[in-house]
């Protein structure tokens, strides 16, 4: 019982009090040591968050270590990764600001990040072809709007078919506006939703007692 | 030859790499991927260091000992490398979700729901306000009442959709556009003409290679749709 | 196997190399056509325009590698325009590629200001690196900088910067100019800052995002709204600063074509084959 407490039960009171705390702030005038406490633990975060990072990298490398040391299909390519991040520590810890360590993150992380991003223009154009059919009314009105829109944005576009600016303007100003909007409030709703939820210790997802069950067993 | 000059060369020579998983996984896809994640993993790691050293244990040097929590906050995080220490773990999360949430849902109400909702509430006096109007209201009930299809809420549920199935097509639009410049983006470098010719070079010796392992078999030919 | 069959069944490494090709010709054969200006990257414009002199403005930086070539040249114009109106800026960035790219922008602008203007690091403009935690870091910034950050990009004391002086939250601001990117982080700007603290925000998305964020230019929560590498030509087109945007928006014709191409030929196929029952 008692593991549960400081397991648990503790860790759903501690978000809702940080909870309460950071909202109650915002719309009443606070004690200057509340007010303090909210800054303290909001400087938390960020460091916690970056903390976060750092474990994520440490996960991601431990991952690659395994395929490595089990010898899995592809194993020699995870050799990349390990010398490539060691690389790039050993240079970054040099200083963040140390020449070789932007020289080796402009030159080709950026450059692979920016085509590997960019592999999407060629699978959606790919898949518009195969599967981007006006099958119904309602796969023709985003057919149309699509169309209208992406020929607003091309200069050439504007040239070919003048009234598409005014319309594909009209079109993302008012109707997809007004549907964003919808959207935009229903997301706001559910943001509400799952604070209440955490708040009332109904949702104890962040916790993570699934992952701790499953690692258990 | 330059920093820059070189710099575009292996710019080149990576995104080519990369490029080259269009034809199927290959060794120099794979290559390419695991030097990315490799340098951006160190990327990372090394710049949130940077942050964690500047900005907690370098408050904590300056005498403000409030800060050896966040830093036993940031530790406890490890917890998760084993499930049996993983409530240990809980802690920073808590804090981190607790504030977060907090700070969400504070400016939320006022900034998307109200301010969302202050800003629908037009004058019925022209076309525009009207699908404005009609468009919020369908759109967020489409959004948020999933259940009932039936009666007047059918129309309802109709013009909700109409008003999505418009703001996808739009936001499809300009996806495409997106995506083919970040294309432009990529191609402006590798095809600059200090380099063009090196491309021209790399993807050859990459098509060659690549035609060489396929044809001996020892790469396994993608056979595509 | 009909022709519309084999048509349809076109090995999509075709499609890949078609719009390599699309996209690469205009790059290595530049023209440049007329382009109109977007409502939205006008009134932009006319909101970064109106910002007076004097004034102190923060930047969020948030382009990353891929999205860069397209808002750089943008951001680049935009941080050049404040300077040069001797508005002041006190950039960030919340993420660590984007701390990088801002670092870049912020150097390609200061090549580019006339002679004479003044550009002072830590006088005219400030660049306070990377803060962590999403939007809970952008919160804890603007509501106390010196108990966010101890020292800026370049590991000055926050209290050595003369910019920052007196200024410890968001109330020391006139304006947010948020280059959000497609980070997707323009309601942080709204939420957390030009909200509560009722400054006028407005700055950049990358073109996929910009319907997204279009009900808060209606609702007037966001100034206008520059979006992708059409936005950033349009920019150095209204601010009369020629730069690289212009030649990659003109780019986007024939990729443009050849989609719509590709869309109208699979459902032209597709209603072909309807008719004659083969579907």
């Amino acid at each position: 019982m008692s593991d549960r407490l400081y397991k648990i039960q503790l860790p759903v009171y501690l978000t809702a009090l940080f909870i309460i705390l950071s909202v109650v702030e915002h719309f009443f005038p606070m004690p200057g040591v509340v007010t303090n406490f909210n800054v303290t633990m909001r400087s938390f975060v960020t460091v916690v968050s970056a903390a976060a990072f750092m474990l994520g990298i440490i996960f991601l490398t431990i991952s690659h270590a395994k395929t490595i040391t089990e010898q899995k299909s592809g194993w020699y390519y995870n050799l990349f990764y390990i010398a490539a991040l060691l690389i790039t520590i050993a240079f970054g810890l040099m200083g963040v600001r140390n020449e070789s360590f932007l020289f080796i993150y402009d030159n080709m992380t950026a450059p692979i990040g920016a085509a590997l991003y960019s592999l999407t223009a060629f699978y959606i154009t790919s898949a518009a072809f195969r599967v981007f059919r006006a099958r119904n009314w309602n796969a023709a009105i985003l057919l149309v709007c699509g169309f209208i829109v992406l020929t607003m944005l091309i200069p050439i576009g504007a040239i070919l078919l003048p009234p598409v600016v005014p319309i594909g303007e009209w079109l993302r100003s008012f109707p997809s506006s007004a549907g964003f909007r919808g959207m935009i409030m229903g997301t706001s709703l559910g943001v509400m939703g799952l604070a209440v939820r955490v708040l009332t210790g109904r949702q104890k997802d962040h916790l993570g007692i699934r992952e701790e069950r499953m690692g258990g067993e | 030859m330059d920093a820059e000059i070189l710099g575009l060369l292996a710019g080149s020579l990576v995104s080519i790499g990369a490029y080259s998983v269009l034809i199927g996984d290959n060794p120099f896809s794979k290559i390419t991927e695991n030097i990315y994640m490799g340098i951006l993993g160190g990327y990372i790691f090394v710049t949130n260091w940077d942050f964690i050293q500047k900005n907690a244990i370098g408050k904590l040097m300056n005498g403000d000992l409030v800060y050896i929590i966040a830093l036993v906050l940031a530790l406890m995080l490890l917890g998760r490398l084993k499930p049996k220490y993983l409530w240990v773990s809980r802690y920073p999360v808590v804090v981190t979700v607790g504030v977060g949430l907090g700070m969400a849902m504070r400016t939320t109400v006022t900034a998307d729901f109200l301010g969302q909702i202050q800003a629908t509430l037009l004058p019925w006096n022209s076309l525009n306000n009207i699908v404005m109007v009609i468009g919020t209201i369908t759109a967020a009930a489409y959004f948020i009442f999933t259940a009932q299809k039936s009666g007047v809420y059918k129309y309802v549920n109709t013009a909700g959709r109409v008003f999505l199935l418009c703001a996808f097509g739009v936001a499809y639009g300009q996806t495409v556009s997106f995506r083919m410049e970040l294309v432009i983006g990529r191609l402006v470098a590798m095809l600059d003409p200090r380099v063009a010719m090196y491309t021209y070079a790399f993807i050859l010796i990459i098509a060659v290679a690549l035609a060489y392992g396929y044809k001996t078999k020892k790469i396994e030919w993608y056979s595509g749709r | 196997m009909s022709i519309t069959d084999r048509l349809l069944k076109l090995d999509q490494r075709i499609i890949y190399a078609l719009m390599f090709i699309a996209l690469a010709f205009p790059i290595l054969n530049p023209v440049v056509l007329p382009m109109a200006i977007q409502g939205y990257s006008q009134d932009a414009f006319d909101f970064s325009d109106s910002i007076p002199e004097g004034s102190i403005v923060i930047f969020e930086g948030g382009l990353g590698a891929a999205t860069y070539p397209q808002g750089g040249p943008g951001m680049v114009v935009q941080i050049y325009h404040m300077l040069t109106k001797g508005v002041k800026c006190v950039f960030f960035s919340i993420g660590t590629e984007q701390n990088f790219w801002t670092m870049t922008a912020i150097e390609t602008a200061l090549k580019k200001l006339p002679a004479g203007t003044p550009a002072v690091n830590g006088v005219d403009w400030v660049h306070l690196g990377y803060i962590a935690g999403g939007e809970a870091g952008v919160g804890s910034l603007v509501n106390d900088i010196r108990a966010t950050i101890e020292a800026d990009y370049f590991d000055t004391p926050i209290d050595d910067i003369p910019l920052l002086e007196g200024i410890n939250d968001a109330t020391g601001f006139d304006a947010v100019l948020w280059w959000g990117g497609s980070e997707g982080s323009m309601p942080y700007g709204i939420r957390q800052i030009s909200v509560p603290f009722g400054i006028p925000i407005t700055g950049m998305c990358t073109t996929n995002e910009v319907p997204n964020f279009s009900p808060y230019i209606s609702a007037g929560q966001l100034q206008g709204l520059f979006g992708g590498v059409r936005g950033s030509a349009e920019y150095e087109f209204l601010l009369k600063l020629p730069g690289p945007a212009l030649g990659q928006a003109m780019a986007t014709n024939f990729g443009g074509l050849l989609w719509m191409a590709m869309v109208l030929l699979g459902n032209i196929l597709y209603f072909v084959q309807r008719m004659k029952g083969e579907s």
